[in-house]
């Protein structure tokens, strides 16, 4: 249905709730959006998602000097050893 | 074949492509030289899917071990990140295929949020997220996600793939991909809001 020439009926909280995952899916940048600008519970929430996405993006990369992330040197004794018992390594 | 060690990280010139050509003709050292570049990421990834060390350490090990088997057909179409990121993924969902894990719900219209839910949520807020939620935390709340959101959200928000390659991934729809996420996102954000510190209003956060 093209519903683009339509005007547009405020939108409850409700079914601007129910379109969420596909607006934001979509990537739509939602800061225009005609609900947002009436309603600042939503403008919080849609915020506060924006917010985390952005932080994982940003904080959970990997750090170059966190110890919590290497793997123990028993990793690559294993793959070592694994890749000899392969017999197709280091010949 | 040559037994000089490459050091990583100490060649001039694109030490990674120089090791991944060694690599490729078979050469022991250079393939541990790529582990020692890509295992924190590999590790990581792992690690987060899996919430546990051991299993992100079998898992790690079977990552690089099928790199080890596949490395020859990498053909350079994309970036040799992305292609053994793309590997360690399948690994791990293979992994917990294996175990029996269901990777997304395919229904979950129980979990969807209700008016009633959404106003009693609406009514109940001065949230100030922003700003507030630093790396430990954010990964605690990850981990406290039911399995199905924490994969999307992983692998949409953290690694970047998009709603079409996730639901290749996870054999699920496009819909179902973008409904977990979003899921996932407002189960964070109660999670965070709950925290000790979280949700304050802006008064408080000023004391």
């Amino acid at each position: 249905m093209n519903d683009q020439n339509q005007p547009h009926k405020p939108l409850s909280c409700e079914e601007f709730h129910a379109q969420l995952p596909d607006l934001v899916g979509s990537g739509q940048d939602l800061s225009n959006h005609p609900h947002l600008a009436s309603c600042p519970s939503c403008r919080s929430l849609v915020r506060d998602l924006e917010y985390i996405a952005a932080q994982a993006h940003l904080l959970l990369q990997p750090q170059e000097d966190d110890p919590a992330i290497e793997p123990s040197p028993a990793v690559w004794s294993g793959i070592a050893s694994r890749l000899k018992e392969e017999k197709d390594y280091d010949k | 074949m040559s037994e000089q060690m490459i050091p990583a990280g100490s060649l001039p010139l694109d030490p990674e492509a120089l090791l991944l050509q060694q690599a490729q003709a078979g050469d022991s050292h250079a393939f541990e030289g790529l582990y020692r570049i890509h295992k924190r990421r590999v590790y990581s990834l792992c690690l987060r899917m899996l919430g546990s060390v051991p299993e992100a350490e079998d898992l790690t090990q079977e990552a690089f071990l099928l790199l080890h088997r596949k490395i020859k057909s990498f053909r350079g179409d994309s970036a040799f990140t992305t292609w053994l990121h793309r590997l360690t993924v399948n690994v791990v969902l293979m992994h917990l295929r294996r175990k029996g894990l269901s990777l997304v719900p395919l229904s979950d219209a129980s979990e969807t949020p209700t008016g009633e839910s959404i106003q009693r949520e609406l009514g109940n807020r001065d949230p100030i997220l922003s700003g507030s939620v630093d790396r430990i935390t954010l990964e605690r709340a990850i981990q406290s996600l039911p399995p199905g959101y924490r994969f999307v959200f992983l692998l949409h928000d953290v690694e970047g793939y998009e709603h079409n390659e996730i639901a290749k991934m996870l054999e699920c729809s496009v819909g179902n991909s973008k409904s977990q996420l979003h899921k996932a996102r407002l189960k964070l954000r109660e999670i965070l809001r709950k925290r000790p510190h979280g949700g304050q209003t802006k008064n408080e956060v000023d004391q």
